[in-house]
């Protein structure tokens, strides 16, 4: 039962991302610190603006920050070069947007298979990787399928499959079932749950509170900081908490823990590993 | 280890191109129309130039030129209307030419003066027709079959002349006029000699054969008060290696007999086959001009189309640089769309400049050239330009940011 120190997924340390000029700047991102270790599901959730994008196109190595550091997989990625960014964006990081993003001229399975491009496969092998995944996802009748053929919540899964197709560290996803009816949704969150059970690393921002249920770790952000995490209690009280009058601290602390639905992951104790 | 990317770009390219069928083909079309306006000049011009190399080479090469020298400065000649250098008189004289011929090494020289006249004969009366008069030695210059008879020579009478093979069809309506008479200038002149038919008027004589009549020296002098006004010598060297020596000596020779005006040029080797026509010249120029316009309009199409591309595009390449493309992955992917454009649409231009030369060659007299060197420029330009006007757009596209890009549609 020793507990080892393992490798988080995610590092972040005083991470830090302006934008604008002069009189005009901001922090999108104000010296963020998060960790988060693999096998999680985080949410992160915020009003618009607060910096939840932000973070994540920096996650995904689609930005770079301006300041501080990311450590994904125990690795320093700043001072890599744009094609080394490209190759991690390859091999270790899948995204799901909400917008789908399957390119229209191709068919699933060549969708599915384009991060493998990347990688230098050879086009079988990628075809075959490809088909092996969707078959996975049930959506083997449809590889042929040509995109605009294809309902909402079929799109999205098809490009959860292709986020998942290299075998990434990490999954990113932005707003995924913002474009996609309720029922569509349900099927798409109950896709990524399953994914995040058989060990993914799974990190989803939304909009949508009803959601968070899927996931272990729910952030909440606010002017480009974290305002709440669940897995990090160590935070001092949320903004957007109302404060009463002559309460004491402590007391605020226990509601917090007591206001979510799964149990943060730091503070669980495992036996394997 | 990562293999290289070059065929999955190659097959996305061809998809992309595909898709966008009749816009592709368009912009190919002004590839192929700017390849083809370089290879039919090429073609044409080099045609006519290994003609003239050809008759030097059967004559066994080692054959050098003295021309007068055509006046440089003035007007150029493309602003004159009237071009100059045509009454510029030529200092060349049988003295010259006596002087050449004794070089040591020298295996023939022939002195040539061309004069107009109009020959006259029961059956027909030509009017301005070459006549060319030379020596004996001027068969040992150039490669001129006789078809009956016997050429000029030192024992014949002053009066005889050989003709072209279609000009004795002309004045006697029989390809084998010998012994017949004509009338040139006054004079009485009898036909010993009919030269063979050449399919090539074109010669480093600048003279039809086909339809020259051929006068010994003396006869042509008697024309010009007893002058004789050379418009050019031929010298032919016994090997290549005394050619060299002997156009030293006949500068030395004729700086001498010029007063040291150098108002002669002596061309040897490949000069020989060069135009001197500065019509020619012109008219090259112009046309390479154009040619090179319509090659950048075409490249300006290439770029203008692939900007398009890039533009309709945009969410693709986000898609693609979030999936793990690099920059340089981008750019290969648009450069080679650029680059299999300007490959088609430059075979397309080689062969369609090849065809266009073809149908001109049937209003000249020659052959357009068939080499390989004239297709390797065509299909060399058109990759020049696809790397050229593809770079812009291609760079463009791996500029983009993906997060810009991904977002348009939200």
């Amino acid at each position: 039962m020793a507990t080892r120190k393992k490798t988080p997924a995610i590092e972040l340390k005083a991470l830090t991302k302006r934008y604008g000029i002069g009189d005009a700047e901001h922090n999108a991102l104000d010296e963020v610190d998060l960790r988060i270790e693999k096998g999680e599901f985080v949410t992160i959730m915020g009003p618009s603006g607060c910096g939840k994008t932000t973070l994540l196109n920096i996650l995904g190595l689609l930005d770079r920050s301006d300041d501080g550091e990311y450590y994904l997989d125990g690795k320093s990625v700043e001072r890599l070069s744009g094609s080394q960014h490209a190759r991690i964006r390859s091999e270790q990081i899948g995204i799901v947007f909400q917008s789908f993003n399957l390119i229209n001229r191709l068919n699933v399975v060549e969708n599915v298979a384009l991060p493998l491009t990347y990688s230098g496969m050879r086009k079988y092998k990628r075809l075959e990787a490809a088909s092996a995944i969707l078959k996975n996802f049930h959506l083997s009748e449809r590889e042929y399928y040509m995109p605009w053929q294809l309902s909402g919540g079929q799109m999205q899964r098809v490009a959860i499959a292709r986020a998942l197709v290299n075998n990434p560290s990490i999954i990113l996803a932005d707003e995924p079932t913002g474009n996609l009816d309720s029922r569509s949704s349900h099927v798409i969150m109950e896709e990524l749950s399953e994914l995040h059970q058989r060990g993914n690393t799974i990190i989803m921002v939304t909009h949508n509170p009803n959601l968070t249920s899927y996931a272990t770790r729910i952030i909440k952000m606010l002017d480009g900081r974290i305002d709440s995490d669940t897995g990090n209690p160590t935070l001092p009280p949320p903004m957007t908490e109302k404060i009463p009058l002559g309460k004491s601290a402590p007391t605020i602390r226990k509601r917090r823990h007591k206001s979510t639905a799964a149990q943060p992951v730091s503070s669980r104790k495992r036996s394997k590993r | 280890m990562r293999r290289p990317l070059v065929f999955e770009h190659i097959s996305m390219a061809y998809d992309s191109l595909r898709a966008t069928r009749s816009r592709t083909l368009l912009t190919v079309l002004g590839v192929t129309i700017g390849v083809a306006s370089v290879t039919t000049i090429l073609a044409l011009s080099f045609g006519v130039s290994r003609i003239i190399s050809h008759q030097v080479e059967s004559i066994g090469g080692n054959i050098a030129v003295v021309r007068p020298r055509l006046p440089e400065h003035g007007t150029s000649s493309l602003s004159d209307y009237v071009v100059q250098q045509s009454f510029s008189t030529s200092t060349l004289t049988e003295k010259d030419y006596a002087a050449i011929a004794s070089i040591p090494g020298v295996e023939a020289a022939a002195p040539i003066m061309t004069i107009t006249g109009s020959p006259k004969t029961k059956l027909a009366s030509l009017k301005s027709n070459v006549v060319f008069a030379t020596t004996p030695s001027f068969l040992q210059t150039v490669n001129l079959p006789l078809r009956e008879g016997q050429f000029i020579d030192s024992i014949t009478n002053i009066n005889t002349a050989v003709i072209g093979g279609q000009l004795a069809v002309d004045l006697f309506g029989t390809e084998v006029p010998i012994g017949q008479t004509f009338e040139l200038r006054g004079q009485t002149f009898t036909v010993i000699g009919i030269l063979q038919r050449t399919n090539d008027p074109v010669n480093y004589n600048n003279v039809d054969f086909d339809r020259a009549i051929i006068l010994s020296l003396e006869s042509g002098k008697l024309f010009n008060n007893g002058i004789s006004q050379l418009q050019q010598i031929n010298i032919r060297a016994k090997d290549n290696d005394s050619l060299g020596r002997i156009v030293q000596a006949t500068d030395t020779i004729l700086a001498k007999n010029h007063s040291g005006e150098q108002d002669y040029i002596i061309l040897h080797g490949s000069q020989v086959a060069d135009p001197t026509s500065q019509l020619f010249r012109s008219v090259a120029g112009v046309l390479t001009a154009i040619a090179a316009i319509s090659l950048v309009v075409g490249g300006i199409g290439i770029m203008n189309i692939m900007l398009v591309g890039v533009a309709e595009r945009t969410r693709e390449i986000g898609l693609r640089k979030a999936v793990g493309a690099s920059n340089t992955n981008i750019v290969s992917q648009f450069m080679t769309e650029s680059l299999i454009i300007s490959l088609v649409g430059g075979l397309a231009g080689v062969a369609v400049g090849y065809l266009a030369a073809l149908i001109a060659s049937t209003f000249f007299a020659f052959r357009p050239a068939f080499t390989w060197w004239i297709v390797a420029i065509g299909i060399g330009i058109a990759l020049i330009v696809g790397l050229v006007f593809g770079l812009y757009p291609a760079i463009r596209a791996a500029r983009k940011n993906p997060i810009e890009s991904l977002r348009q549609y939200h």
